[in-house]
């Protein structure tokens, strides 16, 4: 005989504003089952959970309603009081009558009798649960960290110090990402490789972290603690372990006119080669689409000159399993095409450039080595005019928002160039100008102050060449006048977007993103470093445009999450399962195939002799994540979940 | 040689060399424009097979009664295109395996019979390729164009009257080779889901959830309109379900036995129309 205990939380003025508790109170005294019915102001309060263990004692109840909150609020809260008075915390269930009740409704008469209904639809649930017990599992202590950027090396170090072990994997031939091809950086004007560099030495060497470049993520599977995860390994062409970097092959190979990735198109380089001088690992790879000996058979100067035999022609794409505790995914950015602006004559005109791009020019590593040239003539320019906002901020173009750090590189730019040629003069159009952050806007006034950036507020309608200068016509909505500027070099703040396979990527790993393939945290607030998915973590401009320090610390953030997470020997999971019925099962395995964690298996079923009758799908309580793909999915009803059976289910809606 | 002599004496030519254990094809029905399953064991009884055009009843449910298939040896049986469609699901739903099963194929255009070529559930690839092309230009049957034309409660009413005469008999469930459940949603009382009763809710229940659960399945072989009693056009259903898979999906049922049932696989590039 069920004896089911009722408590209904006023929440405050909350609940019992709008809920008449007395008569909801009342209306469950007399439901066939209940032993007790209570009110009390706040039941999650010290003496309000002593009241329920009380209860439970005394009355020596079989289940417990607490009719309050959203479960998320406290389901837990009370189930733990609960088993702390010997109820199994399974047989306590919460009657959301807050969010999907008082809060939501103003006639006072109906909100009580809605909340009735499901206070009484939940006793009846109450009464067909069963007690449950908690479900161990291991938790790997190994952390895939997605992106080698400074985001993606600054969480595997941190992981990697506290002594977690760290797949740090990239897929490009060289860690560093964005960072990398930086000239100076904002506020502080220290060389972007001269702090980056070592960092990317550090990765690469620590003992604890195996560093995987010129790889992808192929699949990603399992669940928190026990993820399975396949990195393809991109056949580099070159036996990382016999090559030493010298070099020779880089120098010799014949085909040398590919317009280079790292120089943004600013410089061409090789075949085979290394992105840049520092790369980590510097070692090369061959650009299978151009080398001359992929595309027609003939050529191996490469092979020829190497004395290491390293190079190999024959090499294939590998994949390797790795199996992951947690998932930090540090896959970073990319600038917006360019061409979307054909008003501002990128790629019709050459002194037109990137933001990115000035930084390799600005750059002691870059194509010039550090001078600011016209790529055109490779003349010092005597105006330069940065057009901010070009691309974020402009609906009209897919990009709605703000890139967030152009208009500090801009300054930046403004600052490098009059550092640079002391006589030439900067016009900088801007929408507003966006600097907070510790020392920024100091730093826009100084460029603006002390090194004679001329910023006129407004935006640039047309550019044009016209007696070899780059004619900029604008407005300044300040004077309310159209400007012209003649200009011999023009920058453009292109908009900071998420990879262009972003949204692909995010159903790999299944998280979310937003419209544009930002990824999704699980709370922009409260939780902006975890995704909706437990155990992948975000760190870095792949979840929004972010500057260094943001995305150094959003990876520290990360780390923290990790190590807390491998803090843990067991993790315990809800015993929220799939059951299979194995008398009514037919062995279709269409639950087989909708289980997205491989949590079914096939299991024999033999006479007594030992051989086989028929097979039929059985759960593994391990990998079962509870979801109930595989209960809708099976035709004759025979997986049921535990803690939400079809009887509890049946029962809760009859209650209604 | 017509065709029925000539499957006749391939008959009698499979079961004396002992290459099937059992012929599973029509024999003369209780009126001239009907046809009764038959069963011929033995090469002696092959004279009772008849092939022609009243031969419409898809037989790959007949294979999966318990125990015919456990000894690992072979069975013929007499099927059309859809029939060859029906067995590629059900060993694509590990119900059967198509090696134990030999095809006799024919195929009905008006009054005339023909056979078709292969024996093998996948020697009948291409042809089936082509009848899934051939349905996207099909044009639709004249009540269910009758029925896309209502409007949502004219279209539910029609319906309701229909579903009126359903008896719950189940012969739709006994006649569809697709209804192989071990026991049916409708027999599990722990809960009792769907309403037994032989009442307007109960009859709708019933006959909307079978329509369900043979979305991306059916063949479309009509077993189940000609059983029903009450002459109840249940393939019309069945029918806008398979539409809907195809132009969503582009599945088209029973293509081969490695086809994946479409509920329960996804491609990245599936239309996510249904998410508002």
């Amino acid at each position: 005989m069920a004896k089911i205990g009722v408590f209904v939380c006023h929440c405050g003025e909350n609940i019992a504003a709008k809920v008449d508790c007395t008569k909801l109170k009342a209306a469950m005294e007399s439901h066939p089952g209940v032993s007790i019915a209570t009110e009390y102001k706040y039941f999650c309060s010290d003496p309000g959970q002593e009241s329920i263990k009380k209860a439970i004692v005394e009355q020596g109840l079989t289940g417990v309603i607490v009719a309050a909150c959203s479960p998320r609020m406290h389901e837990a809260t009370f189930r733990k009081a609960c088993a702390a008075a010997g109820l199994n915390p399974y047989l306590c269930e919460i009657a959301n009558i807050r969010e999907q009740c008082s809060w939501v409704h103003s006639d006072g008469d109906e909100a009580t009798e809605k909340a009735i209904e499901i206070t009484r639809s939940l006793v009846e649930k109450v009464k067909r649960n069963n007690e449950l017990q908690p479900i161990l599992v291991p938790v790997t202590k190994r952390a895939l960290v997605i992106g080698g950027g400074i985001a993606g090396i600054q969480a595997a170090l941190d992981i990697a110090n506290a002594g977690g072990e760290v797949v740090l994997v990239e897929r490009e031939a060289s860690l560093g990402g964005h960072m990398a091809q930086l000239s100076e950086t904002f506020p502080t004007l220290d060389c972007s490789q001269c702090i980056m560099t070592p960092r990317m030495v550090e990765a690469a060497q620590h003992p604890n972290i195996r560093l995987l470049t010129y790889a992808e993520i192929e699949k990603v599977e399992g669940f928190i603690g026990n993820f399975h995860v396949r990195v393809k390994m991109k056949a580099r062409y070159v036996d990382m372990q016999a090559c030493t970097g010298c070099g020779d092959c880089i120098q010799k190979c014949p085909q040398k006119k590919i317009s280079g990735e790292f120089d943004c198109g600013l410089a061409n380089r090789p075949a085979i080669y290394t992105p840049f001088a520092q790369a980590v690992p510097n070692k090369p790879v061959i650009d299978s689409r151009h080398c001359t000996y992929f595309k027609n058979g003939k050529c191996k100067v490469c092979v020829k000159v190497c004395q290491t035999n390293a190079i190999n022609f024959d090499m294939q794409d590998e994949y390797l399993d790795l199996e992951i505790g947690a998932i930090v995914v540090a896959t970073g950015f990319q600038i917006q095409d360019t061409s979307l602006y054909g008003e501002y004559g990128y790629g019709r005109y050459p002194d037109v450039v990137t933001g990115l791009q000035f930084e390799r020019l600005a750059s002691a590593s870059g194509p010039t080595g550090g001078r600011i040239a016209r790529p055109s003539d490779g003349k010092e320019p005597e105006t330069v005019v940065f057009i901010q906002c070009a691309g974020s901020r402009d609906p009209s173009k897919g990009v709605s928002y703000c890139s967030k750090i152009c208009c500090m590189y801009t300054a930046k730019h403004a600052m490098l160039y009059a550092h640079k040629n002391h006589h030439g003069t900067s016009r900088v159009f801007y929408m507003d100008i966006r600097a907070a952050g510790k020392g920024y806007d100091e730093f826009t006034r100084r460029a603006i102050e002390e090194d004679g950036a001329g910023y006129i507020r407004g935006r640039v309608s047309k550019l044009w060449q016209e007696n070899g200068k780059l004619m900029v016509r604008g407005v300044d909505t300040l004077l309310g006048k159209p400007v012209e500027v003649p200009a011999d070099m023009v920058v453009l703040a292109t908009a900071m977007v998420p990879q262009p396979d972003a949204k692909e990527f995010a159903k790999t790993l299944g998280i979310g993103c937003d419209e544009y393939g930002f990824f999704n945290e699980a709370h922009m607030k409260l939780r902006p470093v975890e995704t909706a998915t437990a155990g992948i973590f975000l760190a870095g401009a792949c979840q929004s445009p972010k500057d260094i320090p943001d995305s150094v610390a959003q990876a520290s953030a990360a780390a923290s999450k990790v190590l807390a997470l491998f803090s843990r020997e067991k993790l315990e999971r809800e015993p929220i399962i799939a059951m299979n019925n194995e008398a009514t099962c037919s062995g279709c395995w269409g639950c087989v195939l909708a289980c997205p964690y491989n949590a079914i298996e096939k299991k024999d079923i033999t006479d007594r002799a030992g051989n086989l009758i028929r097979r039929v799908a059985s759960v593994n309580p391990g990998l079962c994540q509870g979801c109930g793909t595989c209960v809708t999915f099976c035709r004759s009803n025979s997986i049921d979940l535990a803690g939400f059976t079809e009887k509890q289910i049946f029962a809760a809606v009859m209650g209604l | 040689m017509s065709i029925q002599e000539h499957y006749r004496s391939r008959a009698k030519e499979l079961l004396s060399s002992g290459t099937v254990k059992m012929v599973i094809g029509y024999g003369t029905g209780s009126t001239p424009d009907r046809r009764r399953p038959v069963f011929i064991t033995s090469p002696d009884e092959t004279d009772r097979l008849v092939l022609d055009k009243a031969c419409r009843t898809n037989l790959s449910g007949y294979l999966l009664r318990e125990g015919l298939l456990s000894d690992q040896k072979q069975v013929a049986v007499f099927f059309n295109l859809d029939g060859v469609r029906s067995l590629n699901i059900l060993a694509a739903e590990s119900q059967l395996e198509t090696a134990q099963v030999l095809v006799l194929g024919f195929r009905i255009e008006g009054e005339e019979v023909t056979a078709l070529q292969g024996e093998r559930a996948a020697d009948f690839k291409s042809l089936i390729a082509a009848a899934k092309e051939q349905r996207k230009s099909q044009p639709p049957h004249e009540l269910q164009e009758k029925l896309e034309a209502m409007t949502p409660k004219e279209r539910f009413s029609f319906w309701e009257a229909e579903f009126s005469r359903c008896i719950k008999c189940y012969a739709c469930r006994q006649a569809c080779p697709m209804c192989w459940c071990r026991r049916c949603v409708v027999d599990n009382n722990q809960p009792q889901w769907v309403n037994t009763s032989s009442h307007t809710l109960g009859n709708l229940e019933w006959n909307l959830l079978r329509a369900f659960h043979l979305a991306g399945r059916c063949v479309e072989c009509g077993n189940c309109s000609r059983a029903c009693p009450a002459d109840i056009p249940l393939h019309l259903l069945n029918r806008r379900m398979s539409d809907e898979v195809q132009g969503s999906f582009d599945h088209y049922p029973g293509m081969d036995e490695a086809q994946e049932p479409v509920l329960a696989s996804f491609r990245k590039d599936d239309p996510e129309t249904f998410i508002l």
